[in-house]
C-alpha cells in the first residue's frame, strides 16, 4: 500500500519550474531518508505532501486519497509535520502545545476529553518528556523542545510522520535520542519521511534515501546504492570518503581534511 | 508715476506751449495727491496675512496698497479678488517675498516661524495680537498711522465707540453657553475674544472661568450651568440638533428654544472693525425686544 | 495554572463593578437635575464597557493572530482610518444625527479593504503583510485626519480629541438606537472571536505549524480581519481613537489567567471595560473640562508596559 503518491508534479516559487512531472511513491511502513545540497526541494516537497502548497500541475495522494479533496483536518488526522522553526509567541505549557495536537478531532466548541489527555500523556511519554508536562514551553532546552514539538505532531495519531531537519541544532546525544525514537515509531507502523543534511544519520536509519538535486530525483534507493562516492560527487561537488559502519555496515561519509587551492 | 510728459523736446515750436502747460498740471496734481498721501505710502506694497487686519485696511481706505492675502481674507468683496499667499494658517514664505513686500502684518503665535525669518530677511512686519475690544481699536489706530491713513482710522473708531456706548445697560444678564464644536463639546473660555463681546452684549460666558482658551467640556457641566441661551458656532448644527439631546432636555436654554445656530462667526471671531456688528448681533439675541 | 483563575476572576469583576460605581457616583454634573445627569451617565457607561471590552478583546485577538505582543487594534490601521471617517463627516457638516458614526464605520471598512488588498500575494493573505499594511495605513490615515481636520477649518482641539479618544459622546435618540445596534453586534463579533479561542492559540504557533494541525489559517485571519475591523470601525466612531487599552489589557489578563484565548479573550472584556471606566473617572475629574482618555491610558499604561518589559529580560 502506498502511503504517499505524487504524480507529474509541477511546482515554482516564481515562473521558474522547481519540480517539473515530478514523481515519487513512498510505501507504508517505510522509513525514508531525503537528503540534497541546499535549494534542492527538500522543504518544498515536504511542504507539498502536508498541503501547505499546491503544485501547479499534478496530483498528490495521501493513501489513496487524493489532496485535493481533504480538508486541513483530515490531512492533520493522516499527516504530522515537525517544521524546523518552532516559535512560540507566547508561553503555554508543554501539555498545552501537545493538546494543539488533537486539534484535528476537536469540534469547534467541544473541550478535550479523557482520550484527548490519553493521547497527550502517551505521546509525551513516547518522547520521553512526560516530566515536562507543566513546564513552559520556552523555559525548557532546544533537544527538549523539540521532542515536545515531536510529541504534538504523534498527538495526532498520523499515519505519516515529517520531519523537517529535526536534529540539525541538537546535540549528538539528542540527536540519537530522536533517531530510537523515529525508528521506533516506524517499528509500530508509522511511515516517517526523514529530510536531513546529516548524511551519516539518514543513512544509519533509514529504509530508503531520496537524493535530490535541484527538484529532480535523482536517486531514490537503499542507502548502499545511494550513498556512494560518484553520487555525493556529482551532486554535492565534494570528493567523500566513503565508509561502512561498524555495527551496521551501512555506509557513512567522511570528508577529506580541505585542500587549499582547489576550487 | 505720474512725471507726466517731462521730458519735452525743445525746438518744437507749436507743442511747447501745450507741453509745458502739461507739466505744469501734472505737477500740480501730483503736489496736491502727494498732500494727502505721504510719499511712503506712494510705494508701499502691503501683504496681509491676517483677515481681520485686512478688513481695518480697507476699512480705512487703504485697500489699494494691498498686493497679497490669505484664503480667508473674504471681507469685504474687493479682499477677494487680490493675489492669494495661502492660508491664514499656513502663508507661502516665497510667494510673499515674491511680492516685495514693504510692510508685512502677521499675528502670533501662529506665524511665529515666519516672523523669525521675515526678521532675517528685514523685511518690516507689524504683528496683530489684539486681546480685548481697547486693544482692536488701538490696532485700528495703528494699521491707520502705518498705511498713512490716521485720520481715517481716528474717525472709524469713533464711530465704534459710539456704536459700542450706544449699547444700552441691559436689566438681565442670561447665562450664555457657546458651543465651538459638537464632537467633543468645545466652548470659549474667559481669555477669549467671544467671551468680551458676550459681557459686552450684556450676558455671561458660563465657562469664563476657564483657564484655557478653547476647553473642552463634559455635557454634564454644561447641565451643571444651566444656561439660558446657547450659541452654536460650528458649521451646520441646527438648533433642533442641539433640542434632541437625550439629557439636555432639562437646560433652561433648550426649554424656552433659545439656541441660535447659523450665525456669522467672522463678526465674531475677527477682532477687527466688524467687532462692533458682533456685539450688537450677541446684544439682540440676548436681549430680544430691548 | 488554575490556582489563579477563581481570584483572577473575582479581581476582575470587582474592577470592573466598583469602576462603574465610580462613574456614575463621580462627575462634573454634581447631582443637580438627576435624571438628566443619570441618563447621561448611564450612557456613558455604556459606551464605556463596549469601547473597553472590544477595544481589548480585539487587542487579545490580534495579539494571538499576528503572533506579536506588540499588536493591538491599532496596528491594523483599521482605528486611524475610523477616525479619518468620522473627522471627515464632521468637515463635510454632517454631524447632525448619525453621520458620523457611520462614517466612521465606513472608513474602517475602507481601511480594511485597502490593508487587505495590499496584504495580499497570490490570493493568499499572510500576517508580515497584514502587519506592514496596517502600520502604513495607520501612519497615513493619522496624519490624514490632522489634515482633514486642518483643511476644514477646525481647531486642532478637536484634532486631537479625535485622534486620543473621549467617551463624552452625545446621544440623541436616534443615535440611541444606533448605539444599542452596535453593543448587540460587539457582544456577538467578541462572542464569535471567543469561539476561534482555540485556532488562535494554535496560530500562535506560526502560520505553517497551525496548517498542519488542521487550522484553516486563511479563514481564520480573514475572519479575525474583518470582525476585528468591524467591532473596532463602529467603536472607534463613537469615541475616537483610545489607543492603549487594546495593548496592555491582554497582557495583564495572560499575566493573570496564562496564554489561552478561551480565558484571555473573556478576561479582557471585563478588564479592558473596568480599565477604560476607571481612566475615564481619572480623565474627567482631574482637571476641570476633562483630559483626552488616550492621555490617561498612556500614563498608566505605559509604566506597566516598563514593568512588563522588564520582567521579561
Amino acid at each position: 500500500m502506498k502511503a504517499i503518491e505524487l504524480s507529474g508534479i509541477a511546482f515554482g516559487y516564481d515562473e521558474r519550474l522547481l519540480f517539473e512531472g515530478f514523481n515519487l511513491d513512498i510505501d507504508a511502513g517505510e522509513f525514508l531518508g531525503v537528503i540534497g545540497p541546499n535549494g534542492a526541494g527538500k522543504s518544498t516537497l515536504l511542504r507539498l505532501v502536508a498541503g501547505l502548497l499546491r503544485p501547479s500541475r499534478g496530483s498528490i495522494r495521501i493513501g489513496e486519497r487524493d489532496l485535493g479533496v481533504l480538508n486541513r483536518r483530515e490531512v492533520a488526522r493522516a499527516v504530522g509535520v515537525v517544521l524546523q522553526e518552532n516559535p512560540f509567541a507566547f508561553d503555554y505549557t508543554v501539555s498545552d502545545v501537545v493538546m494543539m495536537g488533537r486539534n484535528p478531532y476537536l469540534g469547534r466548541f467541544q473541550s478535550p476529553g479523557k482520550q484527548d489527555r490519553g493521547a497527550v500523556n502517551s505521546s509525551l511519554e513516547f518522547v520521553d518528556a512526560l516530566f515536562l508536562r507543566d513546564k513552559r514551553i520556552n523555559a525548557i532546552s532546544a533537544g527538549e523542545r523539540q521532542r515536545v514539538v515531536l510529541a504534538r505532531a504523534l498527538a495526532q495519531e498520523p499515519g505519516i510522520l515529517m520531519l523537517d531537519e529535526a536534529t540539525s541544532h541538537l546535540d549528538i546525544a539528542h540527536q540519537q535520542l530522536i533517531a530510537r525514537i523515529l525508528v521506533q515509531l516506524n517499528r509500530r507502523g508509522k511511515t516517517v519521511v526523514f529530510l536531513s543534511h546529516d548524511l551519516n544519520l539518514a543513512a544509519l536509519y533509514c529504509s530508503r534515501i531520496l537524493l535530490l538535486d535541484r527538484g529532480k530525483a535523482i536517486a531514490c534507493d537503499v542507502p548502499e546504492r545511494v550513498i556512494t562516492a560518484e553520487l555525493i560527487r556529482s551532486v554535492y561537488g565534494v570528493e567523500p570518503i566513503v565508509t561502512r559502519h561498524p555495527e551496521s555496515g551501512r555506509p557513512q561519509v567522511m570528508l577529506p581534511v580541505a585542500a587549499a587551492g582547489r576550487e | 508715476m505720474g512725471s507726466g510728459v517731462l521730458g519735452s523736446r525743445s525746438g518744437e515750436d507749436p507743442c511747447r506751449p501745450r507741453f509745458v502747460c502739461a507739466a505744469a498740471l501734472a505737477i500740480v496734481i501730483m503736489v496736491v495727491g502727494c498732500g494727502n498721501r505721504p510719499a511712503a505710502e506712494t510705494g508701499l506694497r502691503v501683504v496681509s496675512l491676517v483677515p481681520s487686519v485686512t478688513e481695518i485696511v480697507y476699512a480705512v481706505g487703504a485697500g489699494k496698497v494691498l498686493v497679497g492675502n490669505t484664503n480667508q481674507c473674504n471681507f469685504p468683496e474687493a479682499a477677494r479678488s487680490v493675489y492669494k499667499v495661502g492660508d491664514f494658517m499656513t502663508p507661502d514664505l516665497e510667494r510673499i517675498v515674491a511680492l516685495r513686500p514693504g510692510l508685512v502684518f502677521l499675528a502670533l503665535p501662529i506665524h511665529r516661524q515666519l516672523l523669525d525669518k521675515l526678521n532675517e530677511m528685514r523685511v518690516p512686519v507689524y504683528v496683530s495680537r489684539p486681546a480685548d475690544i481697547p486693544a482692536v481699536l488701538k490696532e485700528i489706530d495703528t494699521v491707520a498711522s502705518l498705511l498713512g491713513r490716521k485720520a481715517q482710522g481716528e474717525s472709524l473708531v469713533v464711530v465704534m465707540r459710539r456704536r459700542l456706548d450706544s449699547i444700552p445697560a441691559f436689566a438681565d444678564t442670561p447665562r450664555v453657553y457657546v458651543e465651538i464644536s459638537g464632537t467633543p463639546l468645545m466652548t470659549a473660555g474667559g481669555g477669549t475674544f467671544i467671551n468680551e463681546l458676550l459681557a459686552r452684549a450684556g450676558g455671561r460666558n458660563v465657562f469664563a472661568s476657564s483657564l484655557q482658551e478653547y476647553p473642552v467640556v463634559d455635557p454634564e457641566a454644561v447641565l451643571k450651568a444651566d444656561p439660558e441661551v446657547i450659541l452654536l458656532l460650528h458649521p451646520d448644527m441646527s438648533a433642533q440638533d442641539v433640542a434632541v439631546r437625550i439629557g439636555w432636555g432639562g437646560i433652561s436654554a433648550v426649554k424656552h428654544s433659545r439656541i441660535y445656530g447659523r450665525l456669522n462667526e467672522d463678526l465674531l471671531f475677527r477682532p477687527g472693525p466688524r467687532i462692533v456688528d458682533g456685539v450688537v448681533l450677541l446684544a439682540k439675541l440676548l436681549h430680544p425686544g430691548q | 495554572m488554575q490556582r489563579r483563575l477563581l481570584p483572577g476572576w473575582v479581581g476582575l469583576i470587582l474592577l470592573l463593578v466598583s469602576a462603574a460605581a465610580l462613574s456614575v457616583a463621580v462627575g462634573p454634573g454634581g447631582f443637580t437635575n438627576f435624571r438628566a445627569v443619570m441618563d447621561l451617565r448611564l450612557l456613558r457607561l455604556a459606551l464605556g464597557i463596549i469601547a473597553g471590552g472590544v477595544l481589548a478583546v480585539v487587542g487579545a485577538s490580534l495579539q494571538g493572530l499576528l503572533q506579536n505582543p506588540l499588536a493591538d487594534p491599532f496596528t491594523m490601521g483599521v482605528a486611524s482610518g475610523a477616525a479619518l471617517g468620522a473627522s471627515l463627516t464632521l468637515v463635510l457638516g454632517r454631524t447632525a444625527g448619525a453621520f458620523a458614526p457611520v462614517g466612521g464605520f465606513a472608513g474602517a471598512l475602507v481601511t480594511m479593504l485597502v490593508v487587505y488588498a495590499l496584504a495580499r500575494v497570490r490570493g493568499r493573505v499572510t500576517v508580515t503583510g497584514l502587519v506592514l499594511a496596517g502600520v502604513i495605513m495607520s501612519f497615513l490615515f493619522s496624519s490624514l485626519v490632522i489634515l482633514v481636520m486642518i483643511l476644514g477649518r477646525r481647531t486642532l482641539g478637536e484634532a486631537v480629541y479625535m485622534m486620543m479618544g473621549h467617551l463624552g459622546a452625545i446621544f440623541t435618540g436616534t443615535t440611541v438606537w444606533l448605539f444599542g445596534g452596535v453593543a448587540v453586534l460587539a457582544v456577538v463579533g467578541c462572542a464569535w472571536l471567543f469561539s476561534m479561542s482555540r485556532s488562535l492559540d494554535i496560530m500562535s504557533s506560526g502560520e505553517e505549524a497551525a496548517e498542519t494541525l488542521g487550522v484553516d489559517t486563511q479563514r481564520v485571519t480573514k475572519t479575525v480581519f474583518v470582525i476585528s475591523s468591524v467591532l473596532v470601525g463602529v467603536v472607534v466612531s463613537f469615541t475616537g481613537a483610545i489607543s492603549f487599552v487594546g495593548l496592555v489589557v491582554p497582557h495583564l489578563v495572560r499575566m493573570l489567567f496564562g496564554p489561552e484565548h478561551r480565558r484571555v479573550l473573556p478576561g479582557s472584556f471585563v478588564a479592558g471595560a473596568g480599565i477604560l471606566l476607571l481612566s475615564d473617572v481619572l480623565a474627567r475629574n482631574i482637571v476641570p473640562g476633562g483630559l483626552p482618555l488616550s492621555i490617561v491610558t498612556a500614563l498608566v499604561g505605559v509604566p506597566f508596559f516598563i514593568y512588563l518589559l522588564r520582567s521579561r529580560l
